[in-house]
């Protein structure tokens, strides 16, 4: 759902001379699937291992009764992530300005709580206009 | 046309409350929550990187296999990342 959402500001956030990307722990044989399915025109990156989520900090461990739960559901993180150590990263989104400086960070540890994807346009275009 | 938020919401009522395809348990759900509350919990939020700190670099491989990089995509622009936990 947040992917679709995502693909529908992706051409205002290349208006704004922006770039969109998705960093996701699934391995690049699921991306790639998804990909298609879903006729995207940004780039799903694949972040082995979480190395790049581990960095921002965003990277937590599911608790055994949680693990348990998903297996009993039949979800198998250990091969679509090659993560046998059930980890995730939080949800979350930034906006990163040409000088490699964070001006917006949107993180909550609730998962089913995602930022709207206009709010991060609107942020971009602040950004835009406070550079020129 | 409903918010991603709307629509997330929408899709969070009908699981919790057992609907289909998964027909989860009240049980299961209360086990949902605590694993949240207790992530909440724990800080691990005001952890994360913020608003004035350095991005990371990275340098990693897309759908198709080539190599991206933030460096590369910086110099065209700002950069939005969204990090996605999968849809398994």
């Amino acid at each position: 759902m947040e992917l679709e959402a995502l693909q529908g500001v992706e051409s205002d956030v290349r208006a704004q001379g922006a770039q969109l990307v998705v960093i996701t722990p699934e391995l690049e044989r699921y991306t790639r699937a998804l990909h298609r399915k879903l006729n995207l025109t940004f780039d799903i990156l694949t972040d082995l291992h979480l190395k790049t989520a581990e960095r921002f900090g965003l990277v937590f461990e599911l608790p055994d009764y949680l693990r348990d739960l998903y297996r009993s559901f039949g979800s198998t993180l250990d091969r679509f992530n090659d993560e046998p150590g059930y980890r995730l990263p939080m949800p979350a989104r930034y906006v990163i300005d040409t000088s490699g400086t964070i001006r917006l960070a949107q993180v909550n540890a609730d998962y089913t709580i995602r930022p709207e994807p206009s709010d991060t346009v609107k942020m971009l275009a602040t950004l835009e206009k406070s550079n020129q | 046309m409903p918010s991603l938020q709307q629509r997330l919401d929408e899709y969070k009522k009908n699981f919790e409350s057992g609907g289909p395809p998964f027909h989860v348990s009240p049980e299961a759900v209360a086990t949902m929550h605590r694993a949240t509350a207790e992530l909440k919990a724990s800080g691990i939020e005001s952890r994360a990187l913020k608003a004035g700190d350095r991005a990371p670099e990275f340098n990693l491989f897309n759908q198709d296999h080539a190599q991206v990089s933030s460096t590369e995509l910086l110099r065209q622009g700002p950069l939005v990342i969204s990090f996605f936990r999968g849809h398994w």
